[in-house]
Formats: C-alpha cells, structure tokens, sequence
C-alpha cells in the first residue's frame, strides 16, 4: 500500500469492494427471488417453479408457475425503475431526499390513469392511453412540485414539502372516480397501493422497453451525472449544458416512475433508499459504481416485499406498499437524521 | 498573450462589469479590489462560465471561435469551494470531469496532502480541506490559463504559501494565472501585474511595483494603508486615522 501511489491505491480499494458488494447484492436478490417462487398459494420448489413457469409461459399456457416467473419479473422490473427514478430524481434535484412518490409523481400518474378507467376498455385504453396519461400525469405533478418549491425557495426541505402537498392533493382526488363511478373497487385498490397481483406481460415489456431506453440514455452521461452532483460549473466544463442535462434526468425519472404506476400502482420509498444503502455499502457517490447496486437494491426490496405481500397474511394478500411503508418510514427517518450531521 | 476587448457581464440588472479592455502576457496575474467589484465574474467569464458581451483573445484567436471542448481544456476555473451532494467524497471531486492527468494528480494529491482525504464525504472535511482538493483536482488539468478563485480563503498558512509558489512555478511555463483574492499580503508577494477592480470597471491596471502606491490602493478601497518593505517582502497594512 504505501509504495503505491494515493490517488490508484484509493481507486482499487474502491474497485475491490464494488466486486465486492456487487457480487454479494446479485446472490441475495437471486435467494430473495428464490423465496418469492416459493411461497403463495402453496409452498412449492423454486426451482421447478422457475424452469415449469418458462416453459409454460413458453407454449402460452395458463400455470400458476408460469404466474410467479411473471409476477417475480414484473418485481424485478419494477424495482429497477423505481432505483433508477429515484438516483436521477436525487442527482438531477442534488437532493437526498428525492423520490417519485414523495415528490408527487406516483400520484400524478395514479390520478390519470384511474381517469382513463372512466373510458369503456379497449387495446388502445390499455396500451396506448394508460401509459401515456401515466406519464403525463406524472410530469405535470413533478413540475407543479418544482414550481411549488422554487417559489418557496428551493431547499430539499421546500423540495419534499411541496411534493407531499401535490402528492395528496392529486391522491385524494384519484379516489373520487373510485368511489363515485368504479365497481371493482377493491381491486383498483390493491392496484393503486402497489401490488403484482396482476402481472400484465403487456405491461411488463412496456416498462422493460422504457428502462432499455433509459439504461442507453443514462450510460453516455454517467460522467455528466458525476458532475451534477459535484457542481454545474463542472458540468459547464464538460461543455455541456446542466439545464438541459436536468431537464433529460427529471423526464426520464418522470416517465419510468409513472409507466410502473400504470400497471404496478404507487410503491414508495425504493426511489429513496436504493441508492442511499447503495452509497452507503460503496462508500463513494460516483455514479458508474453507484447504479448497478441501486438497482439490485431496488430489485431486491421490490421481490422481497412482494413475497411477504404474497404469503404472510395468505390467503389476504395485502398490498407491496404497505409492506415497503411499514420499513421506508424508518428509513426516511434515518436519512434524515442523517443529513442533519451534513447540514 | 491574453486580451479582454470591450467585455461586459450583466446579472439581471446589475452591471458586474463594465467594458473591460486589457492585454495580458503570461505569468502571474493578481485580481484585487473592494467585494462586488467582479473579480470573480472576470474570471468565470473567461473560463466561460459565465456569458459576456465583448471578446476574450488568447493569442490572436478569439476564445468564442474554439470549439466548447477545447475551449474548457484550455482554461480551468478553479472555485474557493463546493456544494456538492453530501454523499460525494474526496475521491470522486478529484476525479469528476475531463482533462485530469493521473500522474499530476497523484503530484498535487501529495501536495496539497489530500491522500487521507479521498474516502470522506465532502460534509466530514474543513472547508479548508476541501479548498485543497479542488485546487490540487484544478491544477492536476493541462491548461494554458488557470483562473483561480480565492486561493487562500480556507487554507491555512502553510498551505496558502505551497499554492501560492506552486502557481508561481506554473506561471513561469509561460502560462497564464490569474487569481482574484482580498487577502492582498500572501498574492501580491508573488505577482508580476495587478488588475485592480472597482465597480465593474478598471481602476488600476499594471506592473506590481506600479501598484505599490498607497494613494492608488487608498483610491481602491477607500482606507489609508502603508506598504511596509521587509527585505524582499511586501506588507500592505491598513492603518487606523
């Protein structure tokens, strides 16, 4: 160590422990995936579960194998998105305490898509109008919170103040098409707090082809994302432009976030400790390190709730935010305690 | 050689400053004058930082007609200070953005001794210690002019004279350092030309022996001051009336 020079030592401990923590992230969300296999309706074999529900799946039959292979992937996916919404929602606002659904997007989203419920069902009401009313709604949330909170003088305090405010202003107001007009109310309930219980394939892709554009938008700008956190000035450096290099990030956020609410419902806090735990495992803030352990956070926290979701209380199967909110709570407290040493 | 042409900066409605024209050959150039007076603004106006009517030249060639990239690798700002995310560390401030050489890095890392600083969070340093990384990640960039925001504002003592004669030693490569500063005693021993700003606008512009007049800093900044000269070292003390 000391005849090597500082700055390659420090890069290949930091190296070290990325494999390091990467490696034990990826087994624990193949165990955590395992388990959700496992249990539902009756405690099966993952394992048979896995290769039975491909296969099924594979020749469009109806299993309930190949509905938990659906079901784990739409976690999986999920858990992605909402990892990576979170890290550009925090890198893109230089804020800790960004997340889409504190911040009003889940909301948004949720508002417009139960007011395309109103519509009689069609392929394009499902798969075109849900995804694009979704995210609209989900924009027009977010950048009514930026208004709100630049106006109180922009603070990740102000930041969070005023996603609360729209975000329960336009919750509440989702609820009104429900209890007015829609029957299945139960069920649009469970889909509103965040549930796989339906694991639409369609859906599914939707969302996985949004995160493939957003993986290649975001692997060209981990260097500017670096520099977001660091400062504008050396954005400017880079020649390019922070407005615009926010404008992407908080419209790629935007629309990952609310394409899962589409289909998924709102889940809250994995935007806001995915990348906080994987920070704090890594032990750095730069973002070519940082996102894959976001994501297999992400992921992780999305199969592993869903499968105490599934299974606690069977055969009532409760809602996954409910089961997120009970530990993102505390969570978010922990962050906050801990940003008032850094304040 | 480095010339302003009629630059001017304006921040909504506040003239930061005004038609400044000036030539500039390489070396060591102090920029001093009262708070608000635009040090700061000249400085990132010319690492394009900030946006200016008029014309920057280096060497024939007006900065405007470089190409973003180059334009940037050329000039590096380096700032007093940061407000970074607070999960950042040491390390990733050092190694953010282009253009860093590795080998000068690990040179001014010693330096500046920053080694033990690379894995704490940017809120588990001094304001002085971070001072020092930024400046060891600024000069660790192949530029040909370093604009240099308040060197010696968090650093202590000692390490106020190692940047400080660090920039002098690069300036002397034929390259172009200008640093903006109120602590006159620890810059001006090192400078060869002094920009003095007052309200946006030129009020002294020359060699330092020029600017070691007292009625020409009493004129700056309003007070009365003695150059005291010990040996090679100059004192500019600010006296009571």
């Amino acid at each position: 160590m000391k005849s090597m020079a500082s700055v390659e030592a420090y890069l290949e401990h930091r190296w070290r422990r990325f494999l390091v923590v990467t490696l034990s992230l990826t087994a624990l969300l193949v165990i955590a995936s395992l388990i959700n296999l496992a249990v539902g309706s009756a405690v099966m074999n993952p394992l048979s579960v896995f290769s039975n529900g491909l296969h099924q799946i594979f020749y469009s039959r109806i299993s309930i194998e190949g509905y938990r292979v659906e079901r784990l992937s739409s976690a999986i996916i999920v858990g992605v998105a909402l990892a990576i919404s979170g890290y550009l929602i925090q890198s893109a606002s230089k804020n800790p305490l960004g997340d889409p659904y504190l911040l009003g997007i889940s909301s948004g989203a949720l508002l417009f898509v139960v007011i395309t419920f109103l519509i009689p069902v069609s392929l394009f009401s499902l798969f075109v109008l849900r995804p694009i009313a979704a995210f609209a709604g989900g924009l027009i949330a977010y950048l009514l919170t930026l208004m709100i909170a630049s106006k109180a003088g922009m603070t990740p305090t102000t930041l969070v103040l005023s996603g609360v405010a729209v975000g329960t202003a336009l919750y509440s107001l989702s609820l009104l098409p429900q209890y007015l007009v829609l029957r299945n109310i139960h069920r649009i309930f469970i889909w509103s707090q965040g549930s796989f219980i339906d694991p639409s394939p369609q859906g599914c892709m939707i969302v996985f082809s949004a995160l493939i554009a957003s993986f290649l938008l975001i692997s060209s700008r981990l260097s500017v994302i670096n520099a977001l956190n660091v400062s504008d000035d050396v954005v400017k450096e880079l020649g390019r432009s922070p407005e615009l290099e926010r404008k992407i990030m908080t419209f790629t956020a935007s629309l990952l976030a609310s394409l899962t609410v589409a289909w998924y419902g709102i889940i809250g806090f994995i935007g806001l400790a995915s990348p906080h735990i994987a920070r704090r495992l890594l032990r750095t803030g730069d973002a070519r390190l940082i996102l894959p352990s976001t994501v297999l956070v992400g992921s992780f926290l999305t199969v592993i709730s869903d499968a105490v979701a599934k299974s606690v209380f069977y055969p009532i199967e409760i809602p996954v935010n409910i089961v997120i909110s009970i530990f993102g709570g505390p969570a978010l407290a922990l962050i906050l305690a801990g940003m008032r040493q850094s304040a | 050689m480095l010339e302003f042409r009629g630059l001017s900066v304006k921040y909504g409605r506040v003239n930061a400053l005004r038609n400044i024209n000036l030539r500039i050959d390489s070396g060591f150039t102090a920029i001093v004058g009262p708070n608000g007076s635009g040090k700061t603004t000249l400085l990132k106006a010319l690492a394009g930082i900030t946006e200016y009517e008029g014309e920057i030249i280096l060497n024939g060639k007006p900065i405007s007609s470089f190409d973003p990239v180059t334009r940037r690798k050329l000039i590096t700002y380096i700032p007093p200070y940061t407000q970074a995310m607070p999960d950042m560390n040491i390390g990733d401030i050092l190694l953010v953005g282009e253009g860093i050489s590795r080998d000068k890095l690990e040179h001014y890392v010693k330096l500046m001794d920053v080694s033990n600083l690379l894995e704490r969070r940017v809120w588990e340093v001094s304001s002085g210690e971070l001072q020092r990384a930024l400046i060891a990640r600024g000069l660790s960039r192949n530029s040909i002019i370093y604009s240099v925001d308040e060197p010696v504002s968090h650093t202590d003592v000692k390490y106020q004279l190692r940047v400080l004669k660090e920039l002098k030693d690069i300036s002397l490569r034929s390259k172009h350092v200008l640093i903006a500063s109120n602590q006159l005693n620890p810059v001006l021993r090192f400078a060869d030309e002094v920009i003095a700003l007052k309200k946006g606008s030129v009020h002294f512009f020359g060699s330092l022996p020029e600017f070691l007049n007292e009625d020409i800093i009493k004129g700056l900044y309003g007070i009365n001051v003695k150059v005291v000269r010990i040996n090679s070292l100059i004192d500019v003390v600010p006296t009571i009336d």
